[in-house]
């Protein structure tokens, strides 16, 4: 009969922190090693774009103001933050999807919040070495000096995590690839462009202005700035609160997402 | 009993110019029979990448002048017909390598030459509308006032004929897809940040305007602007020939794929 023993199922729980944490451990491996050669290509990669677009931002002047040296450079991190969250996982995703590995990873048994935290994990870890290069090509650029508080730190992580909510729940929800990547594409366009990020909002139309104080872009912009320049910035309470209520709507489209069956 | 003599072969002469007309004619027909699928989007690219990134740039000023706006309207059909040549041309001929279409055109019993005219004759063609339109929202968008002279027809014509010819030959001649894509995305980060083409030129040093007086995209935003007002351009002459040099070497290596056996 105590042969029977090992025929059965294994009884280890899945549940609790020990198994959450696991879980974490093991996604986050698994993101890494995916991946792997990709990490190194979009470091460089997104190195080269932040300090291509500090650097290549003086071209539009004859001579660049110092606010608007201050703004692009204050700027350029948000955008290297939520470029990889926002534009490349749901296209990740949508790759899946297109090669039906996207049902077996669905599949792998692993907490859902445990796999939401560890790609926000590889997405701040894909974004920061950017972030770090665009701020020191900037100072050595314009010789602005940044004043860096502590407010940086949840500053970036706020920032990274609603970009980061944003993409999943886009990638997740929507079933169709081309669509996910069309809306991707349109994304990085607008943020780049048609929001408050690289300069200020008063160099908008008003009724544009007014429109993106609903997105979290703007925001974005705004809470890094506060943590790395002083009395640049005002409304950062009520930026907080957009960027974080953003980060709730990604979190639950994605709960949404992933929770109802297919 | 006499045996069925064997079919007849064709006896019609596949070579002379009345048959390269025939086969440029039905080619070019083949051509538009697949370009029904996309053409309506390439329109939209174009509107985007044109007028979408001219009203975007303004909004990095903090005041826009006259000139500013001036440069903004006129380079904006330069910044349309790119795109098109230097990414959705590359873009399209691997995608066709890797489904085999490349492989079952090159089969029809047209001559190589026609089959590439055809291409460039109907790309060409179909560029022109996005490029005018993207140019009509733009000259909207900031109130300018076109001086327009006939130089716009060869100009526009000469500026869409090379970009698609270099984008054309560059993806024939470069198997690899991925490195196409690294080009094709590398070259729009040129132009869109480092080129002066909605930007006035003298707002870049010296040794970058050397590097753009060489590559086709100053050229093309130039000749462009030549036929859209006066006193902005300078050495048209030179303009005119590079974009020229630029469409030989093109064709050279269309010729040169086309012309070898795999």
């Amino acid at each position: 009969m105590t042969e029977l023993a090992g025929l059965l199922p294994p009884v280890s729980l899945r549940r609790g922190l020990s198994y959450w944490l696991g879980s974490y451990r093991a996604l986050t491996r698994w993101h890494l090693a995916g991946l792997r050669m990709w990490l190194m290509l979009l470091t460089v990669v997104q190195v080269m774009t932040g300090a291509g677009f500090v650097l290549g931002f003086a071209l539009f002047f004859d001579h660049i103001p110092a606010s608007a040296a201050l703004f692009v450079s204050t700027g350029v991190p948000v955008i290297n933050l939520v470029v990889v969250g926002l534009v490349l996982g749901p296209q990740l995703v949508a790759q899946q999807k297109l090669q039906q590995s996207y049902d077996f990873v669905r599949a792998l048994p692993v907490p859902q919040s445990a796999a939401a935290v560890a790609w926000y994990t590889v997405c701040l870890l894909a974004g920061l070495p950017a972030v770090a290069a665009s701020l020191l090509i900037a100072e050595a650029r314009y010789g602005i000096a940044f004043t860096v508080s502590p407010a940086i730190v949840p500053a970036v992580l706020l920032t990274a995590f609603t970009g980061t909510m944003l993409g999943y729940g886009l990638g997740h929800a929507v079933p169709n690839p081309m669509v996910t990547t069309l809306v991707t594409e349109l994304m990085i366009f607008a943020v780049f462009g048609f929001a408050p990020v690289v300069y200020p909002p008063w160099q908008l139309p008003s009724w544009l202005a007014t429109l993106n104080w609903w997105f979290p872009f703007g925001h974005m912009a705004v809470i890094v700035r506060a943590g790395l320049t002083s009395g640049m910035v005002t409304g950062i309470a009520s930026s907080y609160v957009t960027v974080t209520a953003w980060g709730i709507i990604g979190v639950a489209v994605s709960a949404w997402a992933l929770v109802r069956r297919g | 009993m006499s045996t069925a003599s064997p079919l007849p072969l064709s006896t019609v002469t596949r070579s002379g110019p009345g048959y390269w007309l025939a086969s440029l004619g039905s080619m070019t027909r083949f051509e538009m029979g697949r370009a029904r699928q996309w053409a309506a989007l390439m329109v939209v690219i174009q509107i985007l990448m044109g007028a979408g990134i001219a009203v975007m740039y303004g909004f990095f000023y903090p005041r826009v002048t006259h000139l500013t706006a001036l440069y903004l309207t006129t380079g904006t059909p330069a910044l349309a017909l790119i795109p098109i040549g230097f990414v959705l041309v590359p873009d399209s001929v691997s995608q066709e390598k890797l489904a085999g279409t490349f492989d079952f055109t090159w089969s029809l019993p047209a001559p190589r030459s026609a089959q590439a005219a055809a291409t460039f004759l109907l790309f060409t063609t179909l560029s022109l509308p996005g490029a005018v339109l993207a140019l009509a929202v733009a000259s909207w968008r900031y109130g300018v006032r076109l001086d327009i002279s006939p130089l716009i027809v060869p100009g526009t014509v000469l500026c869409a004929l090379m970009a698609i010819s270099v984008g054309f030959g560059m993806a024939l001649a470069i198997s690899n897809p991925l490195l196409i894509n690294l080009i094709t995305n590398a070259l729009m980060f040129v132009v869109l940040l480092f080129s002066p083409i909605v930007i006035p030129p003298g707002h870049f040093p010296g040794w970058l305007l050397t590097a753009d007086r060489a590559l086709p995209f100053y050229n093309m935003a130039e000749v462009i602007r030549a036929g859209l007002c006066t006193g902005l351009v300078t050495d048209l002459t030179r303009s005119y020939l590079i974009l020229a040099a630029w469409t030989a070497a093109g064709w050279a290596m269309t010729a040169w794929v086309v012309g070898r056996r795999k």
